[in-house]
This record gives C-alpha cells, structure tokens and sequence, in this order.
C-alpha cells in the first residue's frame, strides 16, 4: 500500500486545487470588503470598516437583516417539527409510507424558480389559486393580497419553501426513527405512555443528529432562498422582502458598488459560518469514528 | 379500540395533508393545458376542456435555447464533478493518509457554504481567465462548487467497501487507477448514482449564477429563461405554467424513476450513510 501513496495523491490534486480556489475567493472577498471599489475594476486601496459603516447605516440592511432572522425563526422550527410529527405517524401507520415520502419529497427535486413561478400565480390577489378556492368556499378575499402586500409577503413566501423543505425534514426523520431500538418504544407503550409521550419524550430526544442535519440544512437554505425572492417578488413590495444575498446583488451587480457588495458577502459569509462549521466538525467526528 | 381511533385519525390527517401536497401540481399541469378564457373563468380545479398541446409549443420555443444550454452545461460539469469527486473520495478513503481528516472537514465545509458568499469573486476569477459568458466558465465554475459534494457522497460509499477488496486487488498487481476503474466504480455503482443524480440537479435548478455570469441568451441556463417567461407573459398563466412544467420535466423523470438513488444520496450527503 505505501509504495502506492504517491498515486493516491494524485489522485487528489483535482479537489485539491478546487477546494483552493473556493477557500482564496473566500479571502479574496473578505480583503475586497476593506477596500475603495466602486466600478468595474478593484482599486485595493485601504478603505477599513468604511464599506460596514455605509451599509450599517442603510435602513434597508436593517430590513434585509431582520428578514432573514424571520426567515431562520418561521421556517426552521416549523418545517423540522411539522416533519418529525409526519415521521411519526408514518411509522405508526405502517402502510403507504414509499408513496407519501415520495408526494411530500417530490417538490425537493423542483428547483425554487419552478416553485416560486407556480406560487406567485397562486397567490396572485385577482386570479391566483388560492383566493379563488377561498371565493368558492364563499370567502370575501378583498382584502387578501398575499404577496402584493409588504405585510404579508415574507410570510407567503416562507410557507412555500415551506411546501418545497417539509419532505426533505420528513425523509431525514423517517431514515432516523428507524435506528431506534424498537424495544424502547414498545416498553413504553406496554407501560401506557401517550403517543405524545412517545414521541416527544422518548423517540424526539433520541434523534438529535437527525435534527442536527435538518436546522442546520434548512438554516442554510434561507440564505438560497434568493431565487424564490428573485422570481417571487424581486424584494418587493417595495424592499419589504429582501434578504442579504438579494441586496448583495444589487448592490455589487446593480449599483456597481462592490466593496458594500463584498461587505454584506461578510455578513453572509459570519452568518453561514456559523452554521456549517458546528455542523461540519460534527460530521468529521463521526468520519473518524467510522 | 383507542390505538384503532388514533390509527384512523392519522391515516385521514395525513392523506388530506397529501392531497394539499399534490394540488398546486395538478393546478399547474391543468392549467398548462387549459386556454386564456378557460383560464380566466378561475376554475383551476376543473379539468381542461379541449387540451391546447399548443401552450407547450409556445413556452417551449421561449425556452428552448435554455434548456439546450443547461444540458450541455449541467451534463459536462456533473460528469466532471463525479470523476474529480470520486478519485478524490478514493483517495481519502483507501490510503491512510494522515491529512485526510482536516482535509475532509475543508471538504465538508466548503460542501455546505452557500456559494452567494463568494458570488462576487467568481464574477471576477472568471473576467479574469475570460471566462465570462462562455460555457467553459459556467461549467468550471459549477465543477468547483458541486465536486466537494461529489467527494463526500461517494467517499461516504465508499467506507463501506471492505479493505481486503482493495487490498486482495493490490497484492494482485493491481495498480491503484485499474482497482478504481474496474472494482471500485462498478462495486459502488449504486453510490455513483447517486451521487450523479444529486449534482446534476443541483447545478440544473441553479438560477443566480446563471443570471450573474452570462450576457444575452446564447450561453444562459434555462432558470433564468424561466424566470424571465414569468415576467414577459404577465398573468399568462397558462404559458407560465406549461413553461414550469416543461422545466421540471427532466428533474421529474429521474426523481420517478431513480427516486431511490436520490433518497440515498441526501442520507449519504448529510451524514447519514
């Protein structure tokens, strides 16, 4: 084996210099946010916090910050717990479950331009879906514009990644209720516990990677939900759904200013990090550990 | 009699959450079929009445040139990703090497980073080589950030390979790229799977850098031509929907009929192999 080691990292070179060029642009961004850039071309002239001062003192960073921390609150807890319930009962079931995992997963597969397209018909006030459901029902939708008020909008738009994420929480949780003994479930049972014990007190607590994966999996999502936003709304009403990815590429693609672009990449940047790096050590352990 | 209760009550739960589930698919593919005026009566749960084939024609003509450039684009990049990824993920898994942890967890991290971070130094690598605009580019640059993925996921599979496989090979005379080729790929073929699956639908759906790193319809990937449809056939719904649903065709077919692999390969990607 050792005689082939030479091979084997050659073997690595490819993914080697690629993981290089994604961790250089990743310090190439962070020096490009210190910097004078507005234009086609970087100056790097020394510029210090100058970039974080303008953009903390833009009202709409504000907004932008705020809704992505609806985003991580509204989606995440929501779409995690709705899909550990549907595990649940699922199992409990015991019949079906190929073909609802498949009809609650199959929206994964659509990408979230394909989602939001569809969705912003549905929610369209005068002739969307769901106002037209709601009329037949005898409903007066008058009032209900959906996502043509600054209002409402994030929150329709949350409840469609919603619609899109709740299979990928629910294949997670199913795969992982099945690594339970089954004996510990059945003692309880034998001994008169709730459903609601069950699984709140004795199987929900005993998945804790498969919720790992899902907050984590579904906290990085609201930074790609970027599409859905685009496609949606384009943060709009006026800039009542933006979230930082959107801003940032307004302002380094439409406003040319690319130092607040690199600015609020950082921003980004601190926020994913501080996601994916607890989540990765936590994956490595169990690598070593195999 | 109290579980029979309970039993009956989820089985309904869950079924009506189903239907909801499927209703705004089967909205979009009625109405795909449906005429302006039929659309307009707002019965979208009633079926069409005379199927007009020629929405399709006419969303696919606005998205054809898209969707040939995504396939071009999405098939090369995820052919690439699956081989730099799996000779990677051979690597980390069958020689010992004792950086293969720290580097698994750069792998890893860079696997789940979401690529907006780097958004505006991508622009700028690829002015750089020149490569804006061009299909060289968009696949170079779908290569860098999906491969990661691809390592992981195949590196996951294959751990599970017994290492008296490999080891019987080399003690063969068997040279390390030949026990690749001709053991390892077919061995985990299910893996490779997978693995593809889960890339080229990922680099398929991709919309931003699609929209960031091409000027003009000749290289652009079919996201943005269906974004853009949506905002030129305004309250068209019909031509919009028949648009979303040609799009999804592709990730359809292989979520029907290799649904298997994906579900494999979100559990493998995420840590669950």
């Amino acid at each position: 084996m050792r005689y082939y080691k030479f091979q084997g990292f050659a073997f690595l070179i490819p993914i080697l210099v690629i993981i290089g060029i994604f961790y250089a642009m990743i310090i190439w961004d962070v020096f490009a946010a210190f910097t004078h850039w507005q234009g086609l071309q970087p100056t790097w002239r020394f510029a210090g916090l100058y970039n974080f001062l303008r953009l903390f003192q833009m009202s709409r960073f504000w907004v932008n910050l705020r809704n992505n921390l609806l985003w991580l609150l509204l989606f995440i807890a929501p779409t995690f717990l709705t899909g550990f319930v549907l595990a649940y009962l699922i199992t409990n079931l015991g019949r079906g479950e190929a073909i609802l995992r498949q009809i609650f997963l199959f929206p994964m597969a659509l990408s979230f331009i394909i989602t939001g397209v569809l969705w912003a018909w549905m929610y369209d006030p005068s002739s969307g879906v769901i106002n037209s459901v709601l009329k037949a029902f005898g409903f007066n939708t008058s009032k209900l514009g959906w996502i043509a008020l600054p209002k409402t909008a994030i929150y329709c738009m949350i409840v469609a990644a919603f619609w899109q994420y709740l299979g990928f929480a629910l294949v997670i949780y199913l795969g992982a209720i099945k690594g339970i003994p089954y004996e510990m479930v059945e003692a309880a049972k034998v001994d008169g516990a709730s459903h609601w014990t069950v699984a709140f007190r004795i199987i929900f607590p005993n998945l804790g990677h498969a919720t790992l994966i899902c907050t984590t999996m579904l906290a990085i999502t609201t930074v790609k939900v970027f599409d859905l936003v685009w496609v949606m709304t384009r943060g709009g009403p006026g800039v009542s759904t933006e979230i930082l990815p959107y801003l940032m590429y307004r302002l380094a693609f439409d406003s040319r200013d690319l130092g607040m672009g690199a600015a609020t990449s950082i921003v980004i940047l601190l926020f994913s990090a501080a996601m994916v790096i607890p989540y990765s050590l936590w994956a490595l352990n169990k690598w070593v550990r195999t | 009699m109290k579980e029979r209760y309970f039993l009956l009550i989820t089985g309904l739960l869950v079924s009506i959450l189903a239907v909801i589930w499927m209703v705004p698919i089967y909205a979009l593919v009625t109405t795909s079929l449906k005429t302006q005026e039929e659309v307009a009566l707002q019965k979208y749960l009633d079926l069409p009445r005379n199927p007009q084939f020629s929405n399709f024609g006419k969303a696919f003509n606005a998205l054809k040139i898209g969707l040939r450039n995504s396939l071009v684009i999405s098939l090369s990049a995820t052919f690439l990703c699956i081989f730099v990824g799996s000779l990677a993920g051979y690597a980390l898994t069958g020689f010992n090497f004792r950086f293969a942890t720290p580097l698994f967890f750069l792998i890893v991290v860079v696997t789940f980073l979401p690529y907006h971070v780097i958004l505006i130094p991508i622009t700028q690598f690829l002015k750089t080589l020149g490569l804006l605009n061009s299909y060289a580019g968009l696949i170079l640059i779908y290569v860098v950030l999906n491969a990661p993925m691809a390592t992981l996921i195949t590196g996951t599979f294959f751990m599970k390979i017994p290492p008296e496989l490999e080891e019987a090979a080399i003690l063969d005379g068997c040279k390390p790229f030949r026990y690749y080729l001709r053991i390892l790929v077919p061995v985990s073929l299910p893996g490779l799977i997978s693995a593809t699956i889960l890339v080229f639908i990922q680099i398929y759906n991709e919309f931003l850098l699609g929209i960031a790193l091409t000027r003009g319809p000749d290289v652009k990937p079919v996201m943005p031509f269906l974004a853009e449809l949506k905002g030129t056939q305004i309250a068209q719904w019909h031509i919009q929907m028949a648009g979303a649903a040609i799009t999804s065709v592709i990730p359809v077919l292989v979520f029907i009929f290799l649904g298997r692999y994906f579900i494999s390969g979100l559990m493998a990607g995420y840590g669950k192999g």
